[in-house]
């Protein structure tokens, strides 16, 4: 379990972090979402000791990171940078870091083979493709088969064979009860893994949810509904909360699209398209968020 | 099963494991040894009774090439601490030893055992090559004559020393060419430059910095003008610790 409290962090006049509290629970996989620059690897550093908070501070399992005994058996964590000697084989990067535990050569062994590295183990790690770098970070997170996994952006730049085993594998942890944060910038990601989500924009709290509260919020699922009678239709469907898009179309909320057609037809409105919208997870994300996107494309 | 947990122990023997690993390290360590061992065939085989070098301590003529391969360990010590921060391996190093601090102990240790040892074989492998050459003239000298024993250890001593300021210079500033050049400026070329100064008072200052005092403890023979041996290891203990100090107050305060 993580708590985040109050964290704050300031490099110079910047506030990066400013005032941030969470809980991560286990048992399920939390997504840690925000935009670029939102401050995500920053609290994420912050949680492992690696950068000092300006004021607040973080726990894991109600202790610093850095005050455990055997912190590797409480936390493991993939960093968004590199973190490895190029010039040292798989195997040799993970023994030198299981040692400092006292962790035994059959566990690196058998996190080399859960991430699929065990015929590469004794290649340097500097001829490995992305795909494997980032296993290789797996791995050394899974080493000291800890009870929390932190992820900073696991999937960025893997292939989609790469993003489903990842994907597979949070799943897994969470589902042995562990505690796992996985940051992202992308909501559609997220929406897949994840089953609660903590937002961040600019430094700050946006939203401690989930996703399925986050689907209601935006809308939930919606159906589409093209009809001439539109204002007939209406009448017939008062549980509904229902928008117009044009003369003839109309989104529905609250209703399926079985029960929208019984409706219609019992009554004799023709209905030219009936359409379930699929939830717009990445448009929530984007109305939560609007205000605090660091760097605004241009629109040209 | 033991539980895991970090040990000190553990910790040296995961940055032992660490420094063998690498090509860096036999890089370096066979480089100094092939200077040290090549110069000092060099000096030996080229060497003729009353030449220039007649007044030249034995010790310090055979093993000319430490200068030389001292740079290739001070330069190990520069990667092993700083080295860690080009590639980011410090990131996975702090966060399995949060406590951070006796992470620089361990390398410093391993760093001074292994330093140590080969340059302690390497110089007496030399220095008895160097004797073979050296027989029949006015440098022939053996291991059991007054210091010469002592001069090897200090050479070995001095060369370790030294290097340990530059893994220390590394540690502080986390990067491999500035510790570099840190070390060549600061180190090796700025106490020469204090030395020309027309004061006093500098003399007696410069005899105490790092290479001078190394030059004392490789010296078979007393210096004139110089530290004594038992002054200069010292000194030179007081540099290592001073270096080693500075970033490990550094690394409990900054960030990763
Ligand atoms: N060491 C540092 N010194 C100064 N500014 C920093 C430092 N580290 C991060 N920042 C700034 O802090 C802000 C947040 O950075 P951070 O990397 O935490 O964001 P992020 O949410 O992880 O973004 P991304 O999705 O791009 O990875 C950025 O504006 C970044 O430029
Ligand atoms: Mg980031």
């Amino acid at each position: 379990m993580i708590r985040a409290e109050n964290l704050t962090k300031r490099y110079g006049d910047t506030t990066v972090v400013q005032d941030l509290s969470f809980t991560v629970h286990p048992g399920s996989v939390t997504g840690f979402l925000g935009p670029n620059g939102a401050g995500k690897s920053t609290t994420l550093r912050m949680i492992l000791g690696l950068d000092a908070p300006t004021r607040g501070h973080a726990t894991v399992d109600g202790r610093p990171y850095a005050a455990h005994r055997a912190p590797l058996t409480h936390v493991g964590a993939l960093l968004e940078a590199r973190s490895v000697h190029p010039g040292r084989s798989a195997h040799h990067h993970l023994m030198a870091l299981a040692h400092t535990h006292g962790i035994p050569r059959a566990r690196v062994e058998r996190v080399l083979a859960l991430t699929g590295l065990t015929h590469v183990a004794h290649q340097r790690v500097k001829g490995f493709s992305l795909g494997m770098g980032q296993r290789l970070g797996i791995a050394a997170a899974l080493l000291g088969d800890p009870a929390t996994v932190v992820l900073d952006e696991p999937v960025n730049g893997l292939d989609p064979e790469g993003v489903l085993w990842i994907r597979t594998l949070l799943k897994n942890l969470a589902a042995e009860g562990r505690t796992v944060l996985v940051s992202s910038h992308l909501m559609s990601e997220m929406a897949l893994t994840a089953d609660r989500l903590i937002v961040i924009g600019k430094g700050r709290l946006l939203a401690d949810t989930t996703v399925d509260e986050l689907v209601r919020a935006s809308g939930g699922t919606s159906v589409k509904v093209v009809t001439p009678e539109a204002d007939r239709l209406r009448a017939l469907l008062p549980d509904a909360r229902i928008t117009a898009e044009g003369p003839d179309t109309l989104l529905v909320a609250g209703l399926e699209a079985p029960e929208i057609g019984r409706a219609a037809a019992a009554h004799a409105v023709p209905l030219h398209e009936l359409t379930p919208q699929a939830p717009s997870l990445e448009q929530a994300f984007m109305d939560l968020t609007r205000d605090s996107v660091e760097y605004q494309g241009a629109s040209a | 099963m033991t539980t895991p947990a970090i040990t000190p122990a553990r910790v040296l023997r995961s940055e032992w494991h660490k420094l063998r690993t690498v090509r860096s390290t036999w890089i370096t360590v066979l480089t100094s040894a092939a200077l040290l061992l090549g110069v000092g065939i060099l000096m030996g085989a080229t060497y003729t009774s009353g030449g220039g070098d007649s007044d030249v301590d034995t010790v310090v003529l055979t093993l000319y090439g430490s200068q030389l391969g001292g740079i290739a360990l001070a330069v190990l010590g520069i990667l092993v601490t700083a080295g860690e921060y080009a590639t980011g391996m410090i990131r996975a190093t702090l966060t399995a030893v949060p406590s951070r601090v006796p992470v620089l102990w361990a390398k410093a240790t391993v760093y001074t055992v292994t330093v140590f040892t080969t340059s302690l074989l390497t110089a007496l492998l030399t220095f008895l090559t160097a004797q073979v050459f050296l027989a029949d003239t006015d440098q022939a000298a053996s291991l059991t004559d007054d210091g010469i024993l002592t001069a090897i250890a200090g050479n070995a001593a001095g060369v370790t020393l030294l290097g340990l300021i530059a893994l220390g210079l590394g540690a502080a500033l986390r990067s491999v060419p500035g510790a570099i050049g840190a070390f060549v400026g600061g180190v090796l070329i700025l106490p020469e430059i204090l030395g020309t100064l027309p004061y006093e008072v500098m003399d007696t200052v410069v005899r105490y910095f790092p290479t001078q005092a190394v030059g004392v403890l490789g010296s078979a023979i007393p210096l004139p003008g110089a530290a004594s041996p038992g002054a200069a290891f010292l000194a030179l203990l007081l540099w290592a610790a001073a270096a080693l100090a500075v970033p490990a107050l550094l690394l409990k305060r900054r960030d990763v």
